[in-house]
């Protein structure tokens, strides 16, 4: 597949995936919307980062490895204290 | 001319793979800062749900859904202009980087909009501007806005910047030579598809919370 149709693929993989988003949100699925709606945001993430940011090679990978980690450390702590 | 612009390096790909890495660590601070500001929303959302969701259907869910999809296409052509500048189609390549902002600026005079509504209807705790909220429990209510009014700024700030850095890009272009506008166009498009990241995930946590 040629690189610009990977990325016009992607781009409307990002807009469905934006219409499933505010679509769910129009039905009460209980506690499961905000799950949902998370995993969908990160879903689009995954899609922008290897597709736009092409997100290869050792050291980006460590740097949001990095990032990544701190973030649990932060979110973990956190709630684990709570 | 060795074709690098640092004489730190003395390859072209070490100095590219040096520029990615520092980007992409500049992100993950970047990632630090957004995340503690997530994180204070989640937990106040943990401690005052009831009223955050009623607070949440007060903002406008057609303008947020509308800047997102802007924001998207934003990232869509600077990942073009990328792909542009690798085919040294460098006109071609000002362009999508001109439509990348354009497109920024259409997302933060919606924005702007949004906050005249909302500085209208009493919602907008800032600048010692009257609450007016008629829901139930006000007071974790305001804190809602408060910090709907911090996350979204802190955004329009990285798109602010984004879009300067943008222009003086395309201000500079003439007497840029061809390997420093690719690395250039790398680096501001790295960060624009961050700064996009996070628009991702604070488009459900402030509008779609409960709705």
């Amino acid at each position: 597949m040629s690189e610009l149709r990977k990325l016009t693929f992607g781009y409307l993989g990002l807009l469905a995936l934006l219409a499933l988003t505010v679509g769910s949100s129009l039905f009460d699925l209980g506690g499961f919307n905000v799950a949902l709606n998370l995993a969908i945001a990160a879903a689009k993430a995954v899609l922008i980062a290897m597709l736009f940011m092409h997100l290869t090679g050792m050291l980006p990978r460590l740097a949001v490895a990095a990032a990544g980690l701190w973030l649990i450390i932060l979110f973990g702590l956190t709630l684990i204290g709570r | 001319m060795s074709g690098t612009e640092s004489i730190a390096f003395d390859t072209p790909r070490r100095e590219r793979s040096a520029d990615n890495f520092a980007m992409w660590v500049f992100i993950g601070s970047e990632a630090m800062l957004f995340g503690a500001i997530f994180l204070v929303f989640l937990v106040a959302h943990i401690d005052f749900g009831p009223a955050f969701a009623a607070a949440s259907k007060h903002l406008s869910l057609p303008l947020g859904t509308f800047n997102t999809a802007v924001l998207i296409t934003s990232s869509f052509t600077m990942a073009l202009a990328h792909r542009l500048a690798l085919q040294r189609r460098w006109r071609a390549t000002v362009w999508a980087l001109a439509a990348t902002s354009a497109l920024g600026t259409c997302f933060l005079v919606v924005k702007g909009i949004e906050y005249g509504k909302e500085i209208d209807e009493g919602l907008a705790p800032l600048l010692g501007l009257p609450f007016r909220y008629a829901g139930p429990d006000p007071t974790h209510a305001e804190f809602f806005f408060g910090l709907y009014f911090t996350m979204t700024s802190l955004h329009a700030l990285h798109l602010i910047g984004g879009i300067v850095v943008i222009a003086g890009m395309v201000a500079l272009w003439r007497s840029a030579n061809p390997a420093n506008r690719l690395r250039r166009v790398v680096a501001v498009g790295l960060y624009w598809h961050f700064v996009d990241i996070i628009w991702v995930f604070m488009f459900p946590v402030l509008y779609l919370i409960n709705r």
